[in-house]
């Protein structure tokens, strides 16, 4: 899934993305950098993560389905192969490195609590979702 | 008597309500208050918008504040004023509310809220899910006894100016009040309005110290609530001149708990003209 889309693609729309995270966060846009997570580094919380997809959704006129990012880093494990009491699996790991290569591999901490996976996600990880969300 | 659906509660009719779509409501500021201002106009349009999520949604879910792009302060409200209460709703499912509002006076707009969007939280966590429902069904049918509410106790803050067009300040959410038996029953939490309120109270000093002026306030921008501010709170203010640009200005206000943010807003200034 993951490979589908370009560096340029994601190039091309990270300034208004980067804008938008830090309009949101309220902190200066030289502190927002593609590999920031926004919850570990820039300080997020669920409230802003629903700001930001609004405003993505207003800015490049996509719908981005609820839930959706958790969805993609199952792929086509089930819930109970992806996750157990909480925790994911280690096959719901592989998938997790497959989806965000953009997240360098030592925050990807094993085991890792499924509650826990938004916090990997970083400002290029959405600028991933607004491309897939605009090539359909 | 209960403090559930009475200290904190500003919608006592509900006219017409295409659930999860557009709903006009009413309600009466009782003639006993001292003063409704307009942070409690913009409540009213909030709650007036969230009867019609929860409907939605069958009253598993409640919205909460979270975002208000736009405020807009276009008049005054009385005691004895009838507010007619109308929203749009975008979104009303499980996970978040967005709507836009206005509430009017013999048809003059005397606030709007503009493109807010609320998070979605579980219901029996903050309310008893039937007694919301009930609550509803009673606004829609014969509507609720007016003059309930009485008033709210100002909440005290601290204020120090610092220069700069800059002023540091602190409050404690009160320990006991009645707007928390119904903000809410399950889980009290200061209401976002309330803040709204204090910082317009805060920055006053600021406004009317600012270049330029008179300024009048003409609402605010960019209101966010990123975290509940339970009993007891104590929380940093921080208001500091955004900007000056001829005939409008801004300052930025905030709220803090140590060095997580708790809120943010820009409160939007026009000069007056003499």
């Amino acid at each position: 899934m993951s490979t589908e889309i370009s560096q340029a693609e994601i190039d091309a729309i990270y300034p208004q993305v980067a804008e938008i995270v830090a309009d949101a966060l309220g902190c200066d846009e030289d502190e927002v950098k593609p590999d920031s997570s926004l919850i570990n580094d820039l300080d997020a919380e669920s409230i802003d993560f629903l700001d930001i997809v609004f405003r993505l959704e207003q800015e490049f006129k996509v719908k981005i389905p609820r839930g959706k990012a958790m969805e993609e880093a199952r792929g086509e494990l089930s819930e109970e192969e992806f996750e157990q009491g909480g925790v994911v699996t280690d096959a719901g790991l592989a998938k997790i490195k497959t989806y965000l290569p953009e997240v360098p591999a030592e925050r990807i901490s094993d085991p890792l609590k499924s509650a826990e996976i938004p916090k990997l996600f970083t400002t290029e990880t959405f600028c991933k979702m607004v491309v897939r969300e605009q090539k359909g | 008597m209960s403090d559930h659906f009475r200290a904190f509660s500003f919608v006592d009719r509900i006219l017409s309500d295409k659930q999860g779509k557009a709903i006009v409501g009413q309600y009466r500021v009782p003639d006993s208050v001292r003063e409704f201002p307009v942070a409690l106009v913009a409540e009213s349009i909030g709650q007036c918008a969230a009867m019609s999520s929860m409907a939605a949604v069958n009253f598993k879910y409640r919205p909460v504040a979270g975002i208000a792009s736009v405020v807009e302060f276009c008049g005054d409200a009385f005691p004895g004023d009838i507010l007619k209460l109308e929203a749009t709703l975008t979104r009303a499912d499980e996970e978040a509310v967005a709507y836009s509002g206005v509430a009017s006076v013999d048809d003059k707009p005397v606030a709007k809220l503009l493109n807010c969007l609320g998070p979605m939280v579980l219901m029996e966590d903050f309310d008893n899910p039937a007694a919301v429902k009930q609550r509803y069904q009673l606004l829609v049918e014969s509507g609720a006894p007016p003059d309930a509410f009485g008033g709210v106790e100002s909440v005290n803050f601290e204020s120090v100016e610092k220069g700069d067009g800059e002023r540091e300040g602190q409050f404690t959410v009160p320990h006991e009040a009645a707007f928390f038996g119904d903000h809410f029953p399950r889980r009290p939490v200061f209401p976002g309005t309330l803040l709204m309120d204090l910082k317009l109270k805060f920055v006053a000093d600021l406004i009317a110290n600012l270049d330029g002026g008179p300024w009048a306030v003409v609402g605010m921008q960019d209101v966010k609530l990123r975290s509940f501010m339970p009993p007891g709170e104590v929380l940093e203010l921080f208001g500091k001149v955004d900007k000056i640009d001829g005939e409008q200005a801004s300052i930025l206000v905030q709220s803090r708990k140590g060095k997580r943010r708790n809120s943010s807003a820009r409160v939007m200034l026009a000069k007056k003209s003499l």
